[in-house]
C-alpha cells in the first residue's frame, strides 16, 4: 500500500511539470497583458512599459519560465500581479470554502443519489423508474447558474428563510452552514442527478449477476441482498463518477460561487484568466493539478474499501 | 451548589450578559452595505488603481489639496479640502497652497506638507503612478513651512486644480505610512478620508470604518461594508431581499424600472455620461476616404440608440467631447441620421454595394449590443461588419495593436477637454507607438490647438482653442459620436447622501460624514 502511495505520487511529479509548462506557454500565447489590466485604460504605453519592467515582464522568456519553475518547485509562487497579494495566501484564503462547498456538494448528491438510483434499478421500468429518470435527466440538463437563481428566487426572496449573499457574516458555524445550504443544495442536486444514474446503470448490472439470483434462491432477506450483496458491487463505477466530478467541481463550481456571491477557487481561476495574471494561474494550476491527483488517488483507495479483490501494486 | 459551581454560573451569566451587550452595540451601529459590480479589488492605491470599483471605493478613504463638491462632477465647484486655500502667480505657473492644521492621518499622524509633496511626487512618479503623466509638467513640488506646499510648473495648466483634487494622484497618501508599507502600501491604504480601511476578505468585502479624527467631524456611518458582487442578478436579488442599502446598477431603461419597483427603492441616474464613439481608423484602406466616414457617420441613428439604451440612462452625443466637460462645444459640424445621403456617399466613393469591414470588439455584456446595433445601422447602407468578438482583456491588447479598423470605445474622463482630446485624437497618442494612448483615428488635425489651450491662462481663449479642435476633428469624421450612458446606482429611501446626488467623478455615490441611515 504505502509503496503504490509513494509510486502514485511520484508519477504526479511529471504530472504537475507538463502542467506548469503548458500553463506557463499558454498564459503568454494569450493576447493580453497584465500590465495594462494594472495600469487600466488611461495609461499610456510608455507607464505600461515601465510595468512590464519592473514585473519583468520584458525578460526573455526562458528566464521567466525558469524562475518560475524554480519559485513552484520550492514553494515560492510569489504575488499576484494584479493585486500585489501573495498567491499562497490569496489561495489558502479561499480553499476552506471551495473544500467546503465541495465536500457538502458531495455529501448532498451521494445522500440523493445512491438511494434513488437503487430504488429506480429495484423498480425498473415502473412509473417510479421513469419519474426519476427524468428527474435525473433533468438535473443533468438544468444549466447550474439558471437553478441557482431559482433557488435564490424561491428561498431568499419568497419565503425568505436564507440570505442571497452567502459569504460574509459573523463566521459562526450556524452562519457558515446557513450561508452553504443553497449553494451546496445547488450543486448537490446536479451530482445527485450523476450519481442517480450511474447507480441505476451499475445497480442494473449486478442485479442480474448469477450470485443474485442465487442469494435470493438461499432465503437471504430481500434488503440484505440489495445492500450488502448488490450495492457493494455496483459501487465501484460511482466512485469514479464521484472522484472524477469531485475533480471538475473544484475548478467548475464558478458559476455557482458567482450566483451566490461565495469565494472560491473556480472566481480565482477565472479573475486571474481574465486579468491575465500570470502569477496567479500558475499557482492556481499548481494547486488545481495537486488537488486532481489527490482526488484520483484516493478513489483508488476507495476501491480497495469497497472491494477487498482490489491490489495496490 | 458548590463554590466553584456558583463561580461557573457566575461567569457563565456574565459572558452572556457581555455578548448581549456586544450584540446591542453591534445592533445600534450605523452600517452602510454597499454592493459592487466586481469580482475583487484592485491594487488599493488611489495612484494605480483606475477601475470604478476601486475609485469608487478609494474616494472614501482619501482626499484630495481640493475637492469635487459632493455630488458634482463640475471643476467650476471645486472646493478646499486639505488645502484650506490657495493662489496662484500672475502667470500661472506657482500655485501656493495653504493646509488645514491639525488633519490627522488614519495612522494617527499629523498631515504636513511633507505628505503632500510626498505624495504629488509619488503621483508624478511612472514607478509608482499609473497618471504620472498627467504630472510631467509639474517642475518642483516644495514644502517651505509645514503647512505650506508650493508647486511651480513648467508650462501654466488651468486645469491645475483638477490634478490636486481628491481623484487619481489628486488623492494625498500619508507619507509615513506609505513609505512604511512599501509595496504593500496598496493592501492597508492610508489617508485622511472620511472612513478608514479596516478589513480586507478577499472575494467578499472591504469593511470601512468611521474616521473618528476626519477633520470636516466624525461620520455619522460607523461602518461601510463594501461587497463584491459579480453578478448582476444576483446584486438584485440581494437589493430586493433587504441585504444591500446602496447597489450599483445596470445602466439600461429595464433596470431602471423594475428596480423602481422594489419597496423603498430610489433610483439614481448620475453624471458623468460615458461618451460612446465609433473611432475609425483614418489611415485604413477603405476609411482613409472621407466620404466613406462621412457614410458611416449618416448611417447612425443616435434617436434609435438611445430608444435602445433607454431615454433615462443615456442621451444622444452632441460632439467628441462628452457634455459638460470644460471645453465641449454644441457648435460642432455633427453629420444627421441620413441614409440616402450615406447610400449616395459611398456610392460616390466607389461602394455602390457596400463593403465588408472586419472589426475586433470585446464579449462584455454592456458593450457588445451596442456594437451590434451600429452593426445593423450601417447594414443598412450594405457596409456589413464582420465582429470579431474576443475576451475583454484580448480586446484591449488588440485595438492597442491597430488591430481593427473601426472601434467602440466608451469612456468618462476628467471634465476638461483636454484629456478626452489628447487622449483620444492627439498625435502622441496614436496606438502603435511608444507614447500610445487611445488615439485609434490617426488623426493629429488638432495637436497644434489641444497643445496650446493646455497652457492657455485664459480660460475663454482656451475654450475657443477647443472648439477649434473639435471642429477640426469632426469636419475630418475621425469618430461618430453616438451617445452617453450615464451611471446607475439604487439605494434604499432610508439612506440621505447629505448633498445633492448629481454626479461622481469616480463613478459611484460619495459617502460623506454627513451621510446617514435613517
Amino acid at each position: 500500500m504505502l509503496r503504490f502511495l509513494i509510486k502514485r505520487l511520484l508519477f504526479a511529479v511529471p504530472t504537475l511539470l507538463a502542467v506548469l509548462t503548458v500553463v506557463f506557454v499558454v498564459a503568454r500565447i494569450m493576447p493580453g497583458d497584465p500590465a495594462q489590466v494594472i495600469m487600466g485604460d488611461q495609461a499610456s504605453a510608455e507607464a505600461i512599459q515601465a510595468l512590464r519592467a519592473r514585473l519583468g515582464l520584458d525578460r526573455p522568456l526562458w528566464v521567466q519560465y525558469f524562475e518560475f519553475m524554480g519559485g513552484a518547485l520550492t514553494g515560492n509562487w510569489g504575488s499576484s500581479m494584479v493585486t500585489g497579494r501573495a498567491v499562497l495566501g490569496e489561495v489558502l484564503n479561499v480553499l476552506p470554502f471551495t473544500i467546503e462547498l465541495t465536500f457538502v456538494s458531495v455529501l448532498v448528491g451521494a445522500i440523493i443519489g445512491v438511494p434513488l438510483g437503487v430504488w429506480s434499478a429495484l423498480h425498473r421500468n415502473d412509473t417510479i423508474d421513469y419519474v426519476t429518470r427524468i428527474g435525473s435527466l433533468l438535473g443533468l440538463s438544468f444549466p447550474a447558474f439558471v437553478m441557482a437563481i431559482m433557488l435564490l428566487l424561491v428561498f431568499a426572496i419568497q419565503l425568505r428563510w436564507l440570505p442571497v449573499i452567502s459569504s460574509g457574516g459573523d463566521g459562526s458555524l450556524a452562519d457558515r452552514a446557513k450561508h452553504l445550504v443553497l449553494p451546496a443544495a445547488n450543486l448537490g442536486i446536479i451530482m445527485a442527478a450523476y450519481i442517480t444514474r450511474v447507480t441505476r446503470s451499475s445497480m442494473l448490472e449486478v442485479l442480474g449477476e448469477d450470485y443474485i439470483r442465487t442469494a435470493h434462491a438461499k432465503g437471504v432477506p430481500s434488503m440484505a441482498v440489495v445492500w450488502r450483496h448488490s450495492l457493494r458491487n455496483a459501487l465501484i463505477p460511482v466512485v469514479t463518477v464521484v472522484g472524477l466530478y469531485l475533480g471538475i467541481l473544484i475548478g467548475n463550481s464558478v458559476l455557482t460561487e458567482i450566483v451566490f456571491n461565495r469565494p472560491g477557487l473556480g472566481k480565482l481561476i477565472v479573475g486571474a484568466l481574465t486579468q491575465r495574471d500570470y502569477t496567479m494561474l500558475q499557482g492556481l494550476m499548481v494547486v488545481y493539478t495537486f488537488i486532481i491527483v489527490v482526488t484520483n488517488l484516493l478513489t483508488d483507495l476507495t476501491y480497495g474499501f469497497i472491494d477487498p479483490r482490489v491490489k495496490y501494486q | 451548589m458548590t463554590k466553584s459551581m456558583f463561580a461557573a454560573a457566575l461567569l457563565a451569566g456574565a459572558a452572556a450578559l457581555s455578548i448581549g451587550a456586544a450584540g446591542d452595540a453591534r445592533a445600534q451601529e450605523k452600517v452602510l452595505r454597499y454592493g459592487m459590480a466586481t469580482k475583487d479589488v484592485g491594487r488599493l492605491d488611489p495612484h494605480i488603481t483606475a477601475t470604478t470599483p476601486d475609485k469608487a471605493l478609494l474616494q472614501m478613504i482619501f482626499s484630495g489639496l481640493v475637492r469635487f463638491k459632493p455630488g458634482t462632477i463640475s471643476p467650476e465647484l471645486i472646493e478646499p479640502d486639505l488645502a484650506e486655500k490657495w493662489t496662484a502667480s500672475a502667470d500661472g505657473k506657482e500655485w501656493t497652497f495653504n493646509l488645514r492644521k491639525g488633519v490627522k492621518c488614519h495612522d494617527g499622524n499629523e498631515l504636513t506638507s511633507a505628505d503632500v509633496v510626498y505624495s504629488l511626487k509619488r503621483a508624478g512618479d511612472s514607478k509608482t503612478s499609473s497618471f504620472s503623466s498627467d504630472y510631467k509638467d509639474f517642475d518642483k513640488v516644495e514644502a517651505p513651512d509645514a503647512s505650506t506646499v508650493k508647486i511651480t510648473l513648467k508650462n501654466p495648466i488651468p486645469s491645475l486644480l483638477g490634478m490636486v483634487s481628491n481623484l487619481h494622484g489628486g488623492n494625498i497618501v500619508c507619507m509615513k505610512a506609505a513609505e512604511a508599507a512599501g509595496e504593500n502600501f496598496k493592501l492597508k491604504p492610508v489617508g485622511t478620508g472620511p472612513f478608514k480601511f479596516q478589513e480586507y476578505k478577499p472575494q467578499q468585502s472591504v469593511t470601512l470604518v468611521a474616521n473618528a479624527d476626519y477633520f470636516r467631524g466624525k461620520p455619522k456611518i460607523d461602518r461601510i461594508e463594501y461587497k463584491f458582487i459579480e453578478s448582476d442578478a444576483s446584486r438584485d436579488l440581494a437589493f430586493s431581499a433587504g441585504e444591500l442599502d446602496l447597489v450599483y446598477g445596470a445602466q439600461n431603461q429595464t433596470w431602471v424600472d423594475r428596480t423602481k419597483q422594489v419597496k423603498g427603492a430610489v433610483v439614481a441616474v448620475i453624471e458623468p455620461g460615458e461618451l460612446s464613439a465609433i473611432y475609425l481608423n483614418t489611415n485604413h484602406e477603405i476609411l482613409k476616404d472621407i466620404r466613406v466616414r462621412k457614410a458611416i457617420a449618416h448611417a447612425i441613428d443616435r434617436k434609435a440608440m438611445v430608444a435602445f439604451k433607454g431615454a433615462s440612462t443615456s442621451r444622444e452625443a452632441k460632439s467628441i467631447v462628452p457634455i459638460g466637460y470644460l471645453g465641449y462645444s454644441e457648435d460642432v459640424p455633427l453629420l444627421p441620421f441620413d441614409l440616402e445621403k450615406s447610400k449616395a456617399l459611398l456610392k460616390e466613393a466607389g461602394h455602390p454595394n457596400g463593403f465588408t469591414l472586419k472589426v475586433i470588439h470585446t464579449n462584455l455584456s454592456g458593450m457588445l449590443p451596442t456594437m451590434e446595433v451600429w452593426q445593423a445601422m450601417l447594414k443598412k447602407v450594405g457596409i456589413n461588419l464582420q465582429i470579431d468578438v474576443v475576451e475583454h482583456a484580448t480586446f484591449h491588447a488588440q485595438i492597442r495593436k491597430d488591430l481593427s479598423p473601426i472601434v467602440h470605445y466608451a469612456a468618462a474622463r476628467f471634465p476638461v477637454a483636454d484629456i478626452y482630446l489628447t487622449q483620444f485624437y492627439h498625435g502622441r497618442s496614436i496606438v502603435n507607438t511608444p507614447t500610445a494612448v487611445t488615439n485609434f483615428t490617426h488623426c493629429n488635425d488638432a495637436d497644434a490647438e489641444i497643445d496650446a489651450a493646455r497652457v492657455e491662462t485664459d480660460v475663454n481663449k482656451a475654450k475657443a482653442l477647443w472648439k477649434t479642435a473639435q471642429v477640426k476633428l469632426m469636419e475630418k469624421v475621425c469618430a461618430v459620436p453616438s451617445h452617453e450612458q450615464l451611471q446607475v446606482f439604487g439605494y434604499k429611501d432610508n439612506l440621505v447622501f447629505g448633498y445633492d446626488l448629481k454626479g461622481s467623478l469616480s463613478l459611484g455615490p460619495m459617502i460623506t460624514e454627513q451621510t446617514y441611515l435613517k
